[in-house]
């Protein structure tokens, strides 16, 4: 009855109808994932990412962080994005609380005995932390015009000053000073603190 | 007599021979020294070619770029750099 093109030509037809159908299936498994990533990071994520497709099925399971790629390649990229950074948010605070173990007189000592730095600069740079810390003590009691922005930038030249005289001469010295730069700066730049300060 | 002598001149010759690079790189230090303190106070310099020492802690500098410093501790304990002509 039907000639070869002919049912090549129905055949193809009725493959392609098949893939659209295939493709109409997996439409409808895109909102489940929509509402998955509404909702906070719960399990219930995963079965519907399971049944669209079958290999990611253990995927899922171990971590967060795989479900966010899948959420991406998917129909809900910028609600998958923003909560990486409100998790990534925390890490950044938590270490420099950490790591803020300063030791002052240790810092003190150190550059007192350091032989990267001559005698007359010693006293040279002990002269401009002093003016420093009258800049400070004048901003404290309201005798002075400069503002924080300004001692900021003094702290910040004179510590560089400090770093480059230390520069290739005393590498642990010049670490442990740029560690605690901004530990340093905290105390400074807190009335109580500084108030309570005794170099 | 004479062998004393010898061994005495021997001996001094031995002393400075051996004190002379030992003042050299104290001066090179003192150098160094005073250079960073000419830039502490952002005065121009490049580095200081020499010192003479006028008193304890009192120097008068001559830099590679000319200029002329005396640097010294005064009785407050700063370290002054005035320029000199």
């Amino acid at each position: 009855m039907m000639s070869a093109p002919q049912i090549c030509i129905i055949a193809a037809a009725i493959f392609g109808l098949n893939a659209c159908a295939g493709r109409g299936h997996h439409a409808p498994s895109p909102p489940p994932a929509t509402n998955a990533s509404r909702t906070p990071q719960p399990d219930v994520t995963s079965p519907p990412s399971a049944t669209s497709r079958p290999a990611p099925i253990p995927v899922p399971k171990p971590s967060v962080t795989t479900r966010a790629p899948q959420a991406v390649n998917k129909t809900a990229p910028p609600v998958a994005k923003t909560p990486a950074p409100i998790a990534q948010a925390p890490k950044p605070t938590a270490p420099p609380s950490a790591a803020v173990t300063l030791d002052l007189n240790g810092l003190k000592t150190q550059l007192k005995e350091t032989k990267a730095i001559g005698l007359f600069t010693k006293i040279a740079l002990k002269n401009q932390v002093d003016d420093l810390l009258d800049q400070f003590r004048k901003y404290y009691q309201g005798k002075s015009k400069t503002n924080m922005m300004e001692l900021r930038q003094s702290y910040n030249l004179l510590l560089l000053k400090v770093l480059s005289l230390l520069q290739n001469k005393d590498d642990k010295l010049a670490s442990a000073i740029v560690s605690s730069r901004e530990a340093i700066w905290d105390l400074l730049s807190d009335p109580r603190k500084f108030a309570n300060l005794q170099i | 007599m004479n062998k004393r002598i010898l061994a005495l001149t021997q001996s001094l010759f031995l002393a400075a021979f051996f004190a002379l690079p030992s003042l050299a790189a104290e001066d090179e230090a003192l150098k160094k020294d005073l250079t960073a303190v000419i830039a502490l106070q952002g005065l121009p310099c490049g580095e200081v070619v020499s010192v003479k020492t006028q008193a304890e802690n009192d120097h008068a500098v001559l830099c590679k770029d000319g200029n002329k410093y005396r640097v010294y501790l005064n009785a407050a304990g700063r370290v002054v750099v005035e320029k000199r002509k």
